[in-house]
């Protein structure tokens, strides 16, 4: 805490993380740091422990031991006003992009401001003009500013992901955390959505950690890669160590 | 896996659908056969009756025959009364349905205790006819068509409630949990989140019941809660049959109008 010379305190940090349901363990003392404008993957096959692990550090599943700090937030210890003061500093991407179907793109920006916008705002849909601004500059920055007025459901999969990610900026997030962010892409799509994920992270030094299934996209698009099989770390390294062995341990069978 | 392996696992079923076993078919049939015989047993059912009560029928067919039209601007203005008690009946529904169709959604019910009462007071609407409410607010408010619509609003609220709670817990949760996630309150998710995805839906459920409304509407009058079926009630009393016949048709002309421009209105919607 007081070291001399420490580095800046990490954007995220999680340590020693367990997670068992019944006698099956998911999380095995899982510890790691992501730093603000560092992008941070973690490698597994499915059943690995990813999902379970970013449920965890959202607080939708709460884990068995250990300690996860974001930014100055305890996680595992907050509650009621405070958990949900600390979940809107957390941009969320998702496999499956989880946008209003009905609702326009730019709508499904503003989203990402309703943590601040006063209730009788929301519910009468008049955004405060700073808040619309935001959302439209969002929506830029991920190059979908043309599709802003165009329904959510009528927008490609990679599109609809890029609004997603407009909606953690707007949200202003210092996290962003993608949960296998281009699962459901095709290969242009999802080197698309990753480079604009790490481009974000540099410029507005925010500290993102994606899950993925694809090595050559982590060692493509990440600065350090986690390997996670059957619920332990194998591997925790800068991109451009990463090696084939380290590839054939993870998803070895 | 070897093929004798899944032979064993997954045999040929011994029987056929009919039964898994002869007594069991047996037993079926039986209880069958009981329920069928209490039921006509209970009902009088006798083909003699219907038989002997035929020509008085068909006396009454010729006499309905021209149809009497000289109280068509009444029975109009009491076809319109009708479908105006549909409407305002509905809507009484809708307004007490929004909030307990929210409580009565298990993904969104703000509390999993009051949820469990709130579906046995929706059914309880439910299950008691707008007839029976009408009945009751007549001896409560008096006759006429505003005893129907309070008995229309009630039940309603119940249906309504009820098919909306359905559509809402039928909405893909992943776009839900995301905006609640970002710290906006159950409100704010409920009226930005939700409510743009399952509205179409809702419209089109209020509908569907507003137009089921005005069939029942049609009938209220037999107690005196006003709408079309006060004048069939009478014409009936009165063997009146080329009245009947006249008011008979235009409930037809009604109803047949309403399903269709409703049915036209939801296909719109969705």
């Amino acid at each position: 805490m007081t070291g001399t010379a420490s580095p800046p305190d990490p954007a995220i940090r999680i340590v020693g993380l367990r997670k068992r349901f019944g006698d099956r363990i998911v999380l095995d003392d899982v510890s790691f740091e992501v730093a603000a404008g560092e992008v941070v993957a973690i490698l597994g096959a499915s059943g690995a422990g990813k999902t379970t692990l970013f449920r965890c550090v959202t607080r939708l599943a709460q884990s068995d031991c250990g300690q996860i700090f974001l930014g100055k937030h305890a996680i595992r210890t907050l509650g009621g006003r405070q958990l949900s003061m600390a979940r809107s500093e957390i941009g969320l991407i998702f496999q499956q992009f989880n946008l209003i179907r009905r609702l326009n793109a730019l709508d499904n920006v503003l989203v990402g401001r309703l943590g601040e916008v006063p209730t009788w705002r929301v519910m009468l849909g008049r955004f405060p003009h700073r808040d619309r601004q935001l959302a439209l500059a969002a929506l830029d920055r991920v190059g979908m500013l043309s599709y802003a007025l165009q329904r959510a459901d009528s927008l490609s999969g990679g599109q609809q992901q890029r609004v997603a990610i407009a909606r953690a900026l707007a949200q202003q997030s210092r996290f962003v955390l993608a949960d296998e962010p281009v699962a459901s892409l095709d290969p242009e799509s999802a080197k698309s959505v990753l480079s604009i994920l790490r481009d974000i992270a540099r410029e507005r030094m925010i500290a993102v950690l994606v899950s993925l299934h694809q090595v050559e996209f982590a060692i493509q698009f990440a600065d350090r890669v986690i390997g996670l099989r059957a619920g332990r770390m194998i591997a925790d390294r800068p991109a451009a160590a990463f090696a084939e062995a380290d590839h054939r341990m993870i998803f070895a069978t | 896996m070897r093929t004798g392996a899944v032979e064993a696992l997954y045999p040929d079923p011994a029987r056929s659908w009919i039964g898994a076993t002869p007594v069991r078919f047996v037993f079926t049939l039986l209880v069958v056969l009981l329920v069928y015989g209490f039921s006509l047993y209970f009902v009088d059912f006798d083909l003699g009756r219907l038989w002997s009560g035929l020509p008085r029928l068909v006396h009454w067919a010729s006499k309905a025959w021209p149809p009497d039209t000289r109280d068509l601007g009444v029975l109009i203005e009491r076809a319109i009364e009708t479908i105006a008690m549909a409407v305002v009946g509905t809507t009484i529904g809708v307004i007490i349905a929004a909030p307990c169709c929210i409580i009565a959604a298990q993904n969104i019910t703000p509390s999993r205790l009051l949820y469990t009462p709130m579906r046995w007071f929706l059914n309880a609407l439910r299950g008691i006819d707008s007839f029976i409410f009408a009945l009751l607010f007549v001896a409560a408010v008096g006759l006429g068509p505003f005893a129907g619509v309070l008995g229309i609003g009630l039940h309603s609220a119940g249906t309504i409630a009820k098919l909306w709670s359905e559509a809402i817990e039928a909405v893909e949760p992943g776009p839900l949990e995301a905006a609640a996630l970002t710290g906006a309150n159950r409100l704010k998710v409920v009226s930005y989140a939700l409510l743009p995805d399952v509205l179409p839906n809702l419209t089109s459920i209020t509908l569907y019941v507003w137009e089921f409304n005005v069939r029942s509407s049609t009938v209220l009058g037999v107690v005196g809660a006003g709408g079309i079926g006060q004048e069939l009630k009478n014409s009936v009393d009165l063997l009146d049959f080329a009245r009947l016949f006249t008011i008979i048709l235009i409930i037809l002309a009604m109803v047949t109008a309403i399903d269709q421009f409703s049915a036209w209105l939801r296909r719109r919607l969705v």
